[in-house]
């Protein structure tokens, strides 16, 4: 009996392409960039996989991020996937909290996006130096804890944190508010020259202010 | 020779068959009684022709069987068997030659119906149930059958009409449905256009020819051979050709019949116009509990398969049905001047080659019969069928042609898993393979 399917023995199938699947293909490609980018700037930064925090540092390590990200395509949501790739260790073999912080507020404060909402609550993850020189017309929201040195240097930016933070919150900012929904540690404010700082829990310590406003559950304390 | 067939389909639809186009292929528009019935002579097909009273569903099956097949009206009437309670085997087949039988000689003489190439029944619902089985066997293979002799047709073709249910008119039975290839509705042409028609009202003259009727019916009633009666018939048909052409017709002999015939038989279907006709009958046939559709078996409730036509419909559609869509939609194809029947010739003549096989569920029926259509209710039925088999299709085409791929790697030894799938298409190659 002739093969009941002859007709179809040449045919080969077209790769089937349905939209999501090309969204998906490109998400994979940014987040690829950016993992690629972020591993470099630990290679330069990290000298065994040790960063020390200090003034130098930080603007070292922001001017290098910067670069890295320059021509760079990406939006708020392959930044938050990008928060969810640093827990993920088997993908960022040396997730460096303060570099990955450093990294995250340079993709910040160049993204297209004018307000950047992200919620790290029930995540296992405490990203410091989220915020650093955040532009004026920027708006960042977090839902969660943020580490040490939030919002440092912030330049006219807006930080709300439905959470607390850690110790220097707010140290060296010039311009621009902080809103702290929750506690903040210690040297809150170091070297502050502008802005304000609006916190709603308790304030471990203030730090050594020279102008700008700190508050305390409406009160202000930075006098 | 397209253009021929063309030449013929704008004649007729000039001067003799006013119509509103219904039909839209490749961007042409076509009216589905005069396209078919061009289709039907050529193929030499079986088609029926439903409609109201007066509306042409007899003209036009005349007036194509005159013009392509060369033969005069009268003749054409001559031949014609009319539907009703009285009909007799003797008035449609044929008759003992009395002059003979009178000698002891059993003889008969052969009905001009059954003798010429081109049989129009009309009204053939006013003949009674039991008496429709007389022509069943010559409408399903041109054999006809009195006393002990037989007259087997070499080229034929047939035409039966029916009205609406009336006082008048009785069931057709289903296997005498099944034979015909399509079913179209002879519709009315409007207002402004059949205004116009009253002044063609002599439009019969164009195609009648007193001397070549009256030289056809004395050949007709001979006692020659029938290669030879044939023979001299065609003749005569080839003078009135030359009559025809006069009149602007560019009539087909019979030799182009049969090399048009070739030429449209050698046209193979594209693999997607393929695939989507294996599906269509899957969803016509299947049954996953009872092995296949059976009109005396109904779906178990909460049926998987409740989605798919099989559930919507009673019975099992024919082995007649896949040879009537394929000869028609590869005779369209060739009308239109196509190398390979794609899916849209497909799609055309499905809903055409199904509304009399089909018997509807209440419940198909219930959902669409109140909806706003041109088409009467059972050709309306198959349209959405075919719709929704082609919109099922169109989702998985490449899957579906990829199964067919995978049943041939399987069938020729390769041992490579079957593609899994929801469609009664996947489980029927599942049962080719035995694999279910």
């Amino acid at each position: 009996m002739k093969n009941l399917f002859s007709e179809f023995k040449n045919f080969r199938p077209k790769r089937r392409e349905i939209p999501l699947d090309n969204i998906i293909t490109s998400k994979e490609k940014v987040m690829q960039t950016l993992i690629k980018s972020y591993n470099k700037l630990v290679e330069q930064e990290a000298k065994e996989l040790v960063w020390l925090v200090s003034y130098h540092s930080v603007i070292r390590a922001y001017a290098s991020a910067e670069k890295s990200i320059k021509n760079m395509e990406y939006g708020v949501e392959d930044i938050e996937e990008f928060l969810f790739e640093i827990e993920d260790s088997s993908k960022l073999p040396y997730p460096i909290m303060g570099l990955s912080g450093i990294y995250t507020a340079a993709l910040c404060n160049h993204a297209k996006e004018r307000e950047i909402v992200f919620d790290l609550r029930n995540r296992n993850i405490t990203l410091h130096l989220l915020g650093y020189r955040l532009p004026e017309g920027k708006k960042l929201l977090v839902y969660g804890d943020l580490g040490d040195f939030t919002g440092i240097g912030l330049n006219g930016g807006e930080i709300w944190v439905e959470g607390n933070t850690g110790n220097w919150t707010g140290a060296g900012m010039k311009r621009g508010k902080m809103v702290i929904k929750k506690n903040v540690g210690r040297r809150t404010g170091e070297d502050m020259v502008g802005g304000e700082i609006y916190v709603e829990g308790k304030i471990l310590g203030i730090g050594n202010i020279r102008y700008g406003r700190v508050y305390e559950k409406g009160e202000i304390v930075s006098l | 020779m397209k253009n021929s067939l063309k030449n013929i389909y704008d004649f007729i639809s000039d001067h003799l068959y006013f119509y509103r186009p219904d039909l839209e292929i490749s961007g042409e528009k076509y009216n589905s009684t005069l396209l078919f019935s061009l289709l039907t002579a050529i193929l030499q097909g079986k088609q029926l022709i439903v409609g109201e009273p007066g509306l042409g569903k007899t003209t036009s099956a005349e007036y194509i069987c005159s013009v392509f097949y060369q033969i005069p009206l009268g003749t054409i009437w001559l031949s014609e068997i009319a539907g009703h309670p009285e009909q007799t085997e003797e008035k449609i087949v044929g008759r003992p030659n009395l002059g003979l039988l009178n000698k002891g000689i059993e003889s008969v003489v052969w009905s001009n119906f059954v003798q010429l190439p081109v049989k129009i029944v009309d009204e053939i619902n006013r003949l009674p149930e039991t008496k429709q089985s007389i022509i069943l066997d010559g409408v399903d293979r041109g054999n006809w059958e009195y006393l002990n002799e037989m007259f087997i047709n070499d080229e034929y073709c047939l035409f039966a009409t029916a009205n609406y249910q009336d006082l008048g008119t009785f069931t057709i039975i289903a296997p005498m449905l099944d034979r015909f290839d399509v079913m179209v509705e002879s519709k009315h042409p409007g207002a402004n256009i059949s205004y116009l028609i009253g002044p063609f009202y002599k439009k019969d003259e164009l195609l009648r020819h007193e001397r070549y009727e009256k030289e056809l019916n004395k050949l007709l009633n001979s006692r020659l051979p029938y290669k030879t009666k044939m023979e001299r018939t065609e003749k005569v048909c080839e003078k009135f050709g030359k009559y025809l052409k006069k009149k602007g017709l560019k009539p087909v002999s019979k030799e182009e019949r049969k090399a048009i015939q070739d030429q449209m038989e050698k046209l193979e279907l594209d693999l997607d116009a393929n695939a989507y006709l294996r599906t269509l009958i899957s969803e016509l046939s299947f049954c996953y509990k009872y092995g296949q559709k059976r009109a005396n078996e109904k779906c178990e409730e909460g049926c998987h398969f409740t989605g798919y036509l099989c559930h919507s419909i009673k019975n099992c559609i024919s082995n007649r049905f896949p040879i009537s869509i394929r000869v028609y939609a590869q005779a369209l194809a060739w009308l239109l001047g196509e190398k390979q029947v794609n899916i849209e010739h497909i799609k055309t003549v499905a809903p055409y080659a199904l509304s009399h096989r089909l018997q509807w569920k209440e419940e198909f029926v219930a959902t669409h019969e109140k909806e706003v259509r041109v088409d009467p209710l059972p050709i309306y039925l198959a349209k959405v069928a075919v719709d929704r088999v082609l919109e099922r299709y169109g989702e998985q085409r490449e899957s579906i042609k990829e199964a067919l791929a995978i049943g041939y790697s399987v069938s020729q030894g390769e041992e490579i898993a079957l593609l899994e799938g929801d469609h009664p298409i996947y489980w029927e190659i599942k049962r080719d393979l035995g694999e279910l």
